[in-house]
């Protein structure tokens, strides 16, 4: 290690000394990783950045999702970490336990353009860990039901009334579940993946219960609801291995008269869909009950070890100032409390804006993925039947409370 | 490797002056092979083996300096409630896989060496499974098993085999059992081709000596290809089970595992206890346990293969 350290700088000192010119005069240049590809958020608003302020420069490179952390931790390890990057909300806990990110706290409290109390409940959890701030969230999504009109209205039932408890939920489902035709009443995910827990959390929060705090009545009564979804073939089977997306197809081709998941479906459903489709806040347990929602995508943060934590403040008050265009640019929700002009599906987006009011953080836990991990396993094997909901919940919150204590 | 000669640089009385005139230069390469192993074979084991022992997470990856927990890892895993299952599907997909491959990939190397016209070009086609990034494959195979609208059931509909659309990867039941099929689907030309050479190398007179003493075709099989197939058979079945136990993308592109850890194997759950869940130690104790495994293996084979006769 320490000889390959001494190689590198070797080679860096070898590589500056070659471009004497070069570096006398260069702005300062902040490295930034993301998920995004070119084209996107972090590209096009670099870009708009870079133009705006001559003297930083920003390099940005693009990390795929799953290996985000992974290489975060590789390049941390070998002393090249980027100054700022994008992470999952879940994962901000993971990083910022371990003192990796900068507390960025007493510079929001200085800033002229972040107002933490614009900021709502859900992605200004996702950003804390104990008393730090550590990122601002670049936007948000969350979860609702999309419905499929034509066939509310082919089944009899009034596409201006959509479900608004579970109860609701499945007697439409019943109505609208066609075998012959190949029609199911509802899509959804309850994958095990990170999508799966995505999906459940919100049903479990409903009915009481959370991340930390799972086998709880309610939440059984969640888990069973799912369970009688797919026993009764009111979704399809491969709701257990079938992403979000993958499920919501299903609903974009008319197989599925209701599907559940987020904003990120409509560029595609506008395309793929022919039929007139529609979005409700998820249904609750009981008529005038508690709402939650999800919280999805993720936080722009700058890493402790950068050498220009001024200049990356700057940038990431830039990217939130840049919060009313996010969903008609981009496809976010905002994140924070911001007037967004003329919304793009404008009646699917004031539903995602006030379910944004419920969306609720995964977490925060450093060991977050365990937990996770935990929460899925239960949901996979309650709904295959190898144990009951209670059952696969008490599991689950055995190894939840190890990893918790 | 007792047996081969030692390299003459390495006798008594090497000199570093050798180098110079050419003399030196075995050792050389000797001992850049051996670097090599030491560096990308041994050490990686090593390291492994040491993180086994240790609570090792994402960050503390590059350094040493991590808590040694003795076996507590190994309790852990051998004591987590999957690992019967998870064991328990590894060996049913390891040996399906591997027996059901062989069956096929000889009797297709068999088929092929009655060389009729368009032989060669259809083995050609067999290989198309090896070329293919296994990715590729777990996603196609994903379209073809797919329960709703997979083109397997729509066939098997249309042929009248079932009613009912079977959840080939979403059924508990049935999901282990449609990897090993999307395996033996991928494992099928390396077996073919492997046994084919194999074949290839019987010299002819031998089946004509016995079809005149009056062998039967099956008689002839018995006593005279399977025998001289021996080294094949022992190679394509240990490398099998080394590729099987390898075997990735498909659970990535298929089941991800699920449902319920139904199709789960220790090579998968090894990554998700890493890669998922940041429990390096524990995802290490895995590979210990599987090197382990492969290295009996390996040692298994290797004896069975030394007094091998050479026709």
């Amino acid at each position: 290690m320490g000889l390959n350290m001494t190689a590198k700088a070797a080679l860096l000192a070898g590589a500056a000394g070659l471009l004497p010119l070069a570096a006398s005069a260069d702005p300062t240049v902040l490295d930034l990783w993301t998920i995004d590809d070119p084209g996107e958020y972090h590209y096009v608003l670099a870009k708009e950045f870079e133009e705006a302020n001559p003297d930083i420069r920003i390099n940005v490179r693009t990390v795929q999702f799953r290996d985000m952390i992974n290489d975060l931790a590789r390049a941390i390890a070998a002393g090249d970490a980027p100054d700022v990057t994008y992470v999952d909300n879940p994962e901000v806990a993971l990083l910022a336990s371990r003192g990796l990110l900068l507390d960025i706290a007493p510079r929001i409290e200085a800033s002229e353009i972040v107002d933490k109390a614009d900021i709502f409940p859900g992605p200004l959890s996702s950003v804390s860990w104990k008393d730090g701030i550590y990122g601002l969230p670049r936007g948000a999504n969350t979860i609702a039901l999309y419905y499929n009109a034509d066939l509310f209205r082919a089944a009899g039932l009034n596409p201006d009334q959509p479900p608004q408890t579970w109860a609701e939920l499945k007697s439409a489902a019943e109505a609208l579940s066609d075998p012959d035709d190949n029609v199911y009443g509802l899509a959804f995910s309850a994958v095990a993946t990170e999508e799966g827990t995505f999906q459940f959390l919100p049903w479990l929060q409903m009915a009481g219960g959370d991340y930390d705090k799972v086998d709880t009545e309610g939440g059984a009564k969640a888990l069973g609801f799912w369970k009688s979804l797919l026993d009764e073939k009111l979704a399809s089977p491969d709701t257990l291995i079938r992403s979000q997306w993958d499920s919501t197809a299903t609903f974009n081709a008319g197989n599925a008269a209701m599907a559940i998941s987020g904003p990120w479906e409509l560029p595609r459903m506008a395309k793929d869909a022919q039929f007139e489709y529609r979005a409700a806040l998820l249904p609750m347990p009981e008529a005038g009950g508690e709402r939650a929602s999800a919280l999805g995508e993720g936080d722009n943060v700058i890493l402790a070890s950068t050498d220009h934590p001024d200049e990356a403040f700057r940038f990431l008050e830039f990217l939130y100032a840049q919060m009313p265009r996010v969903w008609n640019e981009f496809g976010y929700l905002p994140a924070a409390d911001v007037t967004v002009e003329n919304p793009q599906n404008e009646a699917i987006y004031r539903v995602f804006e006030e379910s944004m009011k419920y969306a609720r953080n995964r977490g925060p836990s450093p060991e977050w993925p365990q937990i996770s991990k935990a929460i899925q396993g239960a949901m996979q094997s309650a709904l295959t039947g190898q144990a009951t909901p209670e059952e696969a919940l008490a599991t689950a919150q055995g190894k939840i409370d190890r990893v918790l204590d | 490797m007792q047996a081969l000669p030692l390299p003459r640089s390495l006798r008594p009385g090497f000199s570093l002056g050798g180098l110079i005139d050419g003399r030196g230069f075995d050792t050389l390469l000797v001992l850049t092979a051996l670097g090599y192993l030491a560096v990308f074979s041994a050490w990686p084991l090593v390291y492994n083996l040491i993180m086994s022992l240790q609570e090792v997470d994402l960050f503390s990856l590059a350094s040493f300096d991590r808590p040694f927990v003795g076996l507590d890892n190994y309790r852990e895993v051998i004591s987590a409630p999957e690992m019967p299952q998870i064991l328990g599907n590894t060996a049913v997909f390891v040996i399906a896989s591997v027996s059901l491959q062989l069956v096929l990939g000889f009797a297709l190397a068999l088929f092929f060496e009655l060389r009729f016209p368009g032989a060669s070009f259809l083995r050609g086609l067999f290989l198309a499974g090896w070329i293919m990034p296994p990715l590729v494959v777990g996603a196609i195979w994903s379209w073809i098993l797919a329960g709703d609208f997979g083109v397997l059931n729509y066939a098997l509909k249309s042929l009248g085999i079932i009613d009912e659309n079977i959840f080939w990867l979403s059924d508990p039941a049935r999901s282990l059992w449609s990897v090993i099929i999307a395996n033996i689907w991928l494992g099928v030309p390396f077996n073919l081709i492997l046994l084919s050479v194999g074949l290839a190398g019987i010299p002819e007179d031998l089946y004509e000596a016995a079809e005149m003493d009056g062998a039967t075709r099956v008689q002839r099989f018995l006593t005279i290809t399977l025998p001289l197939m021996r080294a094949q058979l022992g190679a394509v079945i240990s490398l099998g089970t080394i590729f099987t136990l390898q075997q990735f993308d498909l659970f990535a592109g298929l089941t991800q595992g699920g449902p319920s850890n139904s199709s789960n194997v220790m090579q998968y759950w090894s990554w998700q206890l890493s890669f998922q869940e940041y429990q390096i130690g524990l995802g290490s104790v895995i590979s210990v346990l599987m090197i382990g495994f492969v290295i009996g293996l390996a040692a298994i084979y290797v004896r069975s293969t030394r007094h091998e006769q050479v026709y």
